[in-house]
């Protein structure tokens, strides 16, 4: 069994207006939704507003993707992945 | 007297600003995420805060601690509807609130810097035209009583109660429903009920200690005032809105007489709402900065910078026109009922929408 290439989307929103992170999030999501779900592709969002680490992971997974959040300095990575099968 | 009363203010405002901060408490957000996200988690929470602020303001009434209706609440005039749809619309654009604004600001949010501008210049705009509106909100009053109570001539407690049990079995509900809980991943994240609980007892607080619950922008037009005077001190003086002095109250605690306006000068505004403003700023930059992340991100679309302005400027000159902004409406006005605060959170919704479509369409 190979490993699928994956490539690497980073949408930089640090310092943006609210509710910027999450609209624009979502917007990418539905844009490489197939992409996303193939495995092919995973996002990563950086920001640095708190609200975001709790509203787009709820929103995100509900569309059936894996998400994690990291603290970096001063700011938060959100990486969208696909779900991975159980 | 007065240093101790400005201390404590100062700190209400600190406590306030770090609990806004570590919550992401956004009264911008409850009202837009209605529209944008069919949410209403902070919508439940600020109804949460309401609820737990009634008793409270009720029995300070009810033991002397401070007079209800608050001074500055005028009655209710059909312009308040209005004020509030267009402060419903500038707060959506500007990404936050008259408080919201600020505690972002202090956290290094550059469209908080911006919307804060925008929202001096409002200010000083609806000074040019305070004769002309002020004329119109007479025009429009609708009761010489300022609160629901006053109007149907009822004891205070006859209305809240009903409405409190109403609103304590919704909450039971959606707290089961666990619906009034926010999943977060951020360091040191408060839940935004606990906040809730946090900000009805500073605002219980700041009545007790001046009088008057929490509020902002009156001090931000006389901050817009001194300003102007800078460079136009003739013109500046000539404005009517500088020369009122709606705060002329004895407070019943401390016995000390309490006069003021949004004119350019040093009054019991100043001291009522300037170490408030400096609280909350101190207050969220401590917050940020323990957590490490106070950081100022320059590079931001300018069609954002630009609309943070317009929305800045919007909530300046609705706070006026309104006459008060939300945070004195919601945690002050609606707790006892208060006429131009019902109507002014009735246009808070249609403009909340209306500032969601334009956020969609213009700004991201």
């Amino acid at each position: 069994m190979t490993a699928t290439p994956m490539d690497e989307l980073e949408l930089d929103i640090r310092g943006q207006v609210c509710p910027s992170t999450l609209l624009t999030t979502l917007k990418e999501v539905n844009g490489n939704f197939d992409r996303l779900k193939a495995g092919t592709l995973r996002l990563v969002v950086k920001t640095d507003a708190r609200d975001a680490t709790g509203t787009i992971p709820p929103m995100v997974k509900s569309m059936g993707f894996e998400v994690s959040v990291l603290k970096e300095q001063g700011y938060y990575t959100i990486v969208i992945v696909k779900e991975q099968q159980a | 007297m007065i240093w101790f009363l400005a201390f404590t203010l100062f700190a209400i405002g600190s406590a306030a600003g770090f609990v806004m901060h570590r919550s992401d408490f956004c009264l911008a957000g409850a009202f837009r995420d209605l529209f944008l996200f069919r949410q209403g988690r902070m919508l439940r929470i600020l109804m949460l805060l309401a609820v737990v602020v009634m008793p409270l303001y009720e029995a300070g009434r009810l033991l002397g601690l401070f007079s209800v209706p608050f001074p500055l609440f005028g009655p209710p005039s059909l312009v308040n509807p209005l004020g509030g749809l267009l402060f419903g619309v500038g707060m959506v654009l500007a990404g936050g609130c008259v408080v919201g604004t600020l505690y972002k600001m202090a956290a290094g949010r550059l469209t908080s810097l911006i919307a804060f501008a925008g929202l001096l210049a409002g200010s000083a705009l609806y000074a040019e035209i305070h004769p002309w509106w002020a004329k119109l909100a007479r025009r429009g009053t609708l009761s010489a009583s300022v609160t629901l109570p006053q109007m149907l001539d009822l004891s205070p407690a006859l209305l809240l109660a009903p409405l409190a049990v109403v609103a304590c079995f919704c909450l039971r509900r959606w707290w089961q429903q666990g619906l009034l809980h926010q999943e977060s991943y951020a360091e040191g994240h408060l839940q935004p009920w606990k906040a809730a609980l946090w900000l009805a007892l500073l605002s219980c607080a700041s009545a007790l200690v001046i009088g008057m619950p929490m509020g902002v922008t009156t001090a931000y037009a006389k901050l817009a005032g001194m300003l102007e005077a800078l460079f136009i001190p003739g013109h500046v003086a000539n404005l009517a809105l500088f020369a009122t002095e709606p705060l002329n109250f004895i407070h019943p605690l401390w016995d000390i007489p309490l006069r003021g306006g949004p004119g350019p000068r040093l009054d019991g505004i100043a001291l009522a709402q300037f170490p408030l403003i400096a609280g909350i700023l101190c207050g969220s930059a401590c917050s940020a900065l323990r957590l490490g992340e106070w950081r100022f991100y320059p590079r931001v679309p300018i069609k954002q910078c630009l609309w943070a302005f317009v929305g800045g400027t919007l909530m300046g000159l609705s706070a006026r026109m309104a006459p008060a902004c939300n945070v004195w409406h919601l945690m002050g006005g609606l707790p006892i009922l208060a006429g131009q605060s019902l109507l002014f959170v009735a246009g808070l919704f249609p403009g909340a929408w209306l500032g969601s479509r334009l956020l969609r369409k213009f700004v991201i």
